[in-house]
Formats: C-alpha cells, sequence, structure tokens
C-alpha cells in the first residue's frame, strides 16, 4: 500500500465519523491556534519595532562627541577600527516657511544617500525615490519630505508632492520622494538633503557633523567597538581622560533590542506552557478515540490479518488516521489562529492602538500586522503530526498485537 | 497431485483448566482442483480449520503443507505474505471494509502486496460476478448477496491456488445461495482453484466432489462423490 492510499483511506475513516472526529481535534485545534495566534501578533509587533528602527538597527553605533568631528576623523576612525563597515555623519541645518498664515518648522538632515542606507531611511520612501549618489556630489538642490510635509506644504494629504519644489530661505528644492517617518501635524516637517547642499545653503560652510552613525560588521562585538570608538576619538581630538565621558558618547539599540528580544522569549515560554498542555490534553483526546476506534473495527482488523495485512500494516493503518487527524486539527487551528490574530490586531487598531503605543517606544503609527511566518506554520503542522504519532501509537500497537482469529469472532 | 496435506493438526485453545481442543489430530490430503464441502455442527472446529490452513492462525502441533512445504515453517511476515498470494479467503458476513468500494475492497489484498492492479483481470471479474455498473458504491449500499459476490472479488483477485469459505451462503437466500455457489463452481472448475467450503447447507454439499464431516474437532467421515 503506498502512502497515498493509506492515507486517502484514513481520511475517509475519519469522515465516516464526522462528528466525533471533530469534536476530537477541537483540544489540538484551540493549542494550536493559541499559538500561531500568539506568535503572529509578538512577530508582527517585533517585526513592527524593527522595521521602525531600520533594517540594521542592531549592527548601528550612534556617535556623539562635544568636540566637533569632521569627514576626516571619521576616515580615521574607520581605518583603526576595523569593526566598522562604515561610518558616516549628516550636515544639519533649519528652516522656516510661511505658507499664508501657517509656519512650518524644517528640520534639515544633509545626509549622504549610503547614510539614508544605513540608516534604513531608504527603506521608507514611500513615493518617489532617493537622491542619487552624483544628485549628492553636485550638490544639487533636491530633498526627500516626511509624509506630513505633504499636507504642510501642499495643503493637502493627498497632493502630489513629488516632482513639486517647495521653497527654504528663498531657494527652490525639488521633491524627489516622500518619507513615512511617523512624524504628524503640519507645524514640523523632516527635510533630507544632499549633504553637500546643506553645508553650503544651510550651514554656511561648516563641517562639523551632527548625527554620526556607524554600522558595524556582520558579528562585530557592539559593546567592545562603543568603548574602542570612545577611546579613539579621545586619543584622535587629544580629549582628556577625565572628559572624555561626558564629551563623547556611543551608543547602540543593541540592548535595546536585545531586552525586546528576552522578553518576548520568555512570553514565548509562557505561551508555549500554555499551548503545550493543551496540545497534552488534546493528544490524550486523540488516544482516547483511538482506542475506541479500534475497539469499533476489531472485525475489520481481524480481516486485514487475514487478507495478508502484516501488524506493522495495522500499526501503520491507525498511525495515517490520528496523524491525518491531528493534522486537520493543525490545519483549522493555524487558519483560526491567524484569523484570530487579525481580529484582534483590527479591534486593536479600533480602539486607537498602534504600533506606537502598543510598544510604548512612540515611532511609527502603523497598525499592528501580525506576522504570518511560513517558519510557524511548518511548526504547527508538524507539532500536529508529532502528536498524532505520539498518541496514537500506543492504540495503533494495540490493535496490532490483537489475534486475528479472536478478532474475527469479535461480534 | 496433492496440493495440500494437512498431517496431525491440533488446535488447543487457552491453557489448563479452561483448555479447549478445537481440532484435534486432523489429517487429509487434499488434490489440486477439488471441492471439498466441509460439514460439521457448530464447534466442530471447522472455523478453526479453516484458519489454520489459510495461514491466519497457526496450530498447537502438526502441519499444513501447501505444494509440500510447511506454512508454519514461516515467520509471521512470510505467513502475511503467503495469504495475501496464495490463499483466498471467504466469510459468510462478507466482512468487506466499509469505507472502501467495491474496486478498492476487490483490490484490497494486491495493494497490500505493493503489486499493479491487474486491469484485465479486474474487469473480468467484475463482469463475472454481475457487479458492472457498482464499481464505485460502498458495502451498504449493496444488497448482502452483491456483498458476497465482492468478497469472492477479492479473494478470487489474486489468482490463489487455495480458495477457503467459511459458510459463504449462511446469510443468504437460497436464491443468492445457488447463484453464490455457482460462481465459487465455475471459478473452480475453469481455473482448476482448489474450493473447500465449509457449510451447514445439505444443498451445498451436495455440490461437492468430496464431503468430510468434522465432529468434536475429529474426522468423521471422508466421502468421495462420484
Amino acid at each position: 500500500m503506498t502512502m497515498a492510499d493509506l492515507c486517502r483511506e484514513a481520511f475517509r475513516s475519519l469522515e465516516a465519523n464526522k462528528g466525533r472526529s471533530l469534536l476530537t481535534i477541537l483540544g489540538i485545534v484551540i493549542g494550536i491556534a493559541a499559538v500561531i495566534a500568539m506568535t503572529s501578533l509578538i512577530g508582527g509587533v517585533r517585526n513592527g519595532l524593527i522595521s521602525g528602527m531600520g533594517l540594521n538597527a542592531a549592527r548601528i553605533i550612534y556617535i556623539g562627541s562635544g568636540y566637533p568631528l569632521d569627514d576626516d576623523d571619521l576616515k580615521d576612525l574607520e581605518r583603526v577600527i576595523p569593526d566598522y563597515e562604515g561610518i558616516e555623519g549628516t550636515i544639519d541645518g533649519y528652516a522656516q516657511v510661511r505658507i499664508g498664515d501657517k509656519t512650518i518648522n524644517c528640520g534639515i538632515t544633509g545626509a549622504t544617500p549610503s547614510f539614508l542606507e544605513m540608516t534604513g531611511a531608504s527603506t521608507k520612501i514611500a513615493e518617489g525615490r532617493a537622491y542619487t549618489q552624483g544628485e549628492s556630489e553636485s550638490n544639487s538642490r533636491v530633498a526627500l519630505i516626511g509624509r506630513n510635509g505633504v499636507e504642510a506644504f501642499f495643503g493637502s494629504p493627498g497632493a502630489e508632492a513629488v516632482g513639486q519644489s517647495i521653497r527654504l530661505n528663498d531657494k527652490n528644492y525639488t521633491v524627489l520622494g516622500i518619507v513615512d517617518d511617523g512624524m504628524a501635524g503640519t507645524e514640523y516637517c523632516n527635510v533630507y538633503m544632499p549633504k553637500s547642499t546643506v553645508q553650503r545653503d544651510f550651514a554656511q560652510g561648516r563641517d562639523g557633523l551632527s548625527g554620526i552613525v556607524g554600522l558595524t560588521r556582520e558579528g562585530a562585538d557592539i559593546e567592545s567597538v562603543q568603548a574602542e570608538t570612545i577611546a579613539q576619538i579621545g586619543k584622535l581630538k587629544n580629549i582628556p581622560d577625565e572628559e572624555l565621558e561626558t564629551m563623547v558618547s556611543a551608543w547602540s539599540m543593541k540592548s535595546s533590542i536585545d531586552q525586546l528580544d528576552t522578553f518576548m522569549m520568555s512570553f514565548q515560554l509562557i505561551m508555549g506552557a500554555v499551548a503545550g498542555i493543551s496540545l497534552l490534553v488534546g493528544g490524550i483526546g486523540i488516544m482516547n478515540m483511538m482506542l475506541t476506534n479500534v475497539t469499533e473495527r476489531i472485525r475489520e482488523i481481524g480481516v486485514r490479518r487475514a487478507l495478508g495485512a502484516r501488524g506493522r500494516d495495522i500499526t501503520m493503518q491507525f498511525l495515517t488516521e490520528s496523524a491525518a487527524l491531528c493534522v486537520t486539527g493543525g490545519i483549522i487551528g493555524t487558519i483560526a489562529g491567524y484569523l484570530v490574530a487579525w481580529g484582534l490586531a483590527f479591534a486593536a487598531g479600533a480602539f486607537g492602538l498602534d504600533m506606537g503605543t502598543v510598544t510604548g517606544m512612540g515611532g511609527s503609527a502603523a497598525a499592528l500586522t501580525p506576522a504570518i511566518e511560513p517558519t510557524a506554520i511548518a511548526l504547527a503542522v508538524g507539532i500536529s503530526i508529532l502528536i498524532g504519532l505520539v498518541f496514537g501509537y500506543y492504540p495503533a500497537r494495540r490493535a496490532a498485537k490483537l489475534d486475528p482469529v479472536e478478532c474475527l469472532r469479535y461480534q | 497431485m496433492n496440493i495440500l496435506s494437512i498431517e496431525h493438526l491440533t488446535r488447543v485453545y487457552g491453557t489448563g483448566e479452561t483448555a479447549v481442543t478445537a481440532l484435534d489430530d486432523v489429517s487429509f490430503t487434499v488434490e489440486a482442483g477439488e471441492f471439498i464441502a466441509i460439514i460439521g455442527s457448530s464447534g466442530s472446529g471447522k472455523s478453526t480449520l479453516m484458519h489454520l490452513m489459510g495461514g491466519v492462525d497457526r496450530p498447537t502441533s502438526g502441519t499444513v503443507k501447501l505444494q509440500g512445504q510447511d506454512i508454519f515453517a514461516r515467520s509471521d511476515e512470510q505467513l502475511a505474505v503467503f495469504r495475501r498470494r496464495e490463499v483466498g479467503l471467504i466469510y459468510q458476513f462478507y466482512n468487506l471494509i466499509p469505507v472502501l468500494d467495491v474496486v478498492e475492497n476487490m483490490t484490497l489484498p494486491v495493494l497490500m502486496d505493493g503489486r499493479a492492479v491487474n486491469e484485465q483481470r479486474l474487469s473480468a471479474l467484475v463482469r463475472a460476478l454481475g457487479l458492472s455498473g457498482r464499481e464505485h458504491c460502498l458495502p451498504n449500499q449493496l444488497s448482502g448477496g452483491q456483498q458476497q459476490r465482492v468478497a469472492i472479488g477479492r479473494a478470487l483477485m489474486n489468482a490463489p491456488s487455495v480458495v477457503l469459505a467459511d459458510e459463504p451462503t449462511g446469510n443468504l437466500d437460497s436464491k443468492n445461495s445457488a447463484e453464490i455457489m455457482g460462481l465459487l463452481r465455475a471459478s473452480n472448475k475453469r481455473f482448476k482453484q482448489t474450493l473447500i467450503v465449509i457449510t451447514h447447507d445439505e444443498d451445498v454439499a451436495l455440490m461437492a466432489d468430496r464431503v468430510i464431516s468434522i465432529e468434536d474437532g475429529r474426522i468423521v467421515r471422508d466421502e468421495r462423490r462420484a
């Protein structure tokens, strides 16, 4: 008998007892649904946070220095600390724009395209595009504006902004793209421009860097790179040791992300324990039903043996049946779990909870999106097959050990 | 030529005081192509004999030899393969698998053996058994006579050398009984298949070449009819 034959037969036997089969798998359905709902919600929260912080969040070190650093200093740093893949700084500016009776305060960040890449800002460009290396080097008057800037500059949130220009300090800047930066309101707006453009137009030629960000190599020990960075800046700028701690800083989100992961891990452990109990109870239900099944079909077992089924053919038959039962439960549970997760996310949205409030970390105002992970689905199905095999084994062995002649005599 | 030889076959169920000797030192030989009726009252050991000849049960002592080979010298696994290939079993209560349709029930022993179904043989059997058009009915959609035809089809599907039938007509009316026996007889004649039928029914016994009577686990009469 092929596996396909076995499965077909198994599902037919279960169908013959539809009501009982469905009631029996309820435990598995609930257990799997709970696991899927929780993991997809947690995954959604985590994805939301990580994307809010940028793709490389865990590898980035933010550097602050009371002694101004310029691009040459960064090059020196990169050279002496090989754990950095790159270090980039921004030159920031500020402009106030009056449109009608409204005032818009613009925080201007002068950044190279690679800085935008590194910090993940480029992945948040929802419309249009980032400026190119060429546009950046030629000091072009181009800009990216925050989502709320569309309404602030062009009157309505739906206005066509890409390709239009904004006027800052009597000069026109072409809007190339819209960044979903999570800002709201029309009083303040983030503007990104090429670094050299900002240096020329808004910083009177200053070359002191504001936001300095270093991207460490994959697998680097963030904490030791942080310490090394502070020490090297101290050397570079001849900062006295007693000033170093207050004047120079290097921090990363790694510890926050680690904390978040630890929190989620413990949450998942608790959920896992709850689901485990539910699945255990479900599994015992399966065993119970399979035992009843074996007793009810004693004659059939006898006939199969008489027709030439070996003990292990009978074992396989009943194991397939209990696995089929559990997989059905697992699939229903997975679907139910995702429905519950979406329902909860939707309800949370309706009550005004978004990623910002859920995580308590502010930032993105995006709605919570449950994560549908193929690994979670594979795990759910795998676990249900395992439950089917574990709890189906005893009944199946019992069926296989029955004496064929006794079975045939059974009325 | 002897196809089956049953030598000093004894089967005791249980042990000690509750021991029951179902079959007591039974010996006889069966020629290839013979049609034997085994008669006896209930509890006389007929079914035990049939299960031993079919390799479903193992004897307490004695042997069953098929073409000179002791079938109980085989391991349980090999004995299962023997049952699939060498014998066809037919029961009083049809014993079809309720969730399988006519064709699936008939081909079950072939599929168990992991072999491809001989479609030609299958359709010839379906036609001969008068089951055309009912190939995909489930057992509970068939009459008793039709279910027994399916069981016969299942027993014959592997072209076994020996067909064993335990009261095949015990649950059928006289018209269906005659038809079922006719089918078995025809297969016996046409394919020189050895047919051993356990029965209560005088009419069935009258069709056989040879009638063996069993009482209390022993052969009391063995008559060859002309």
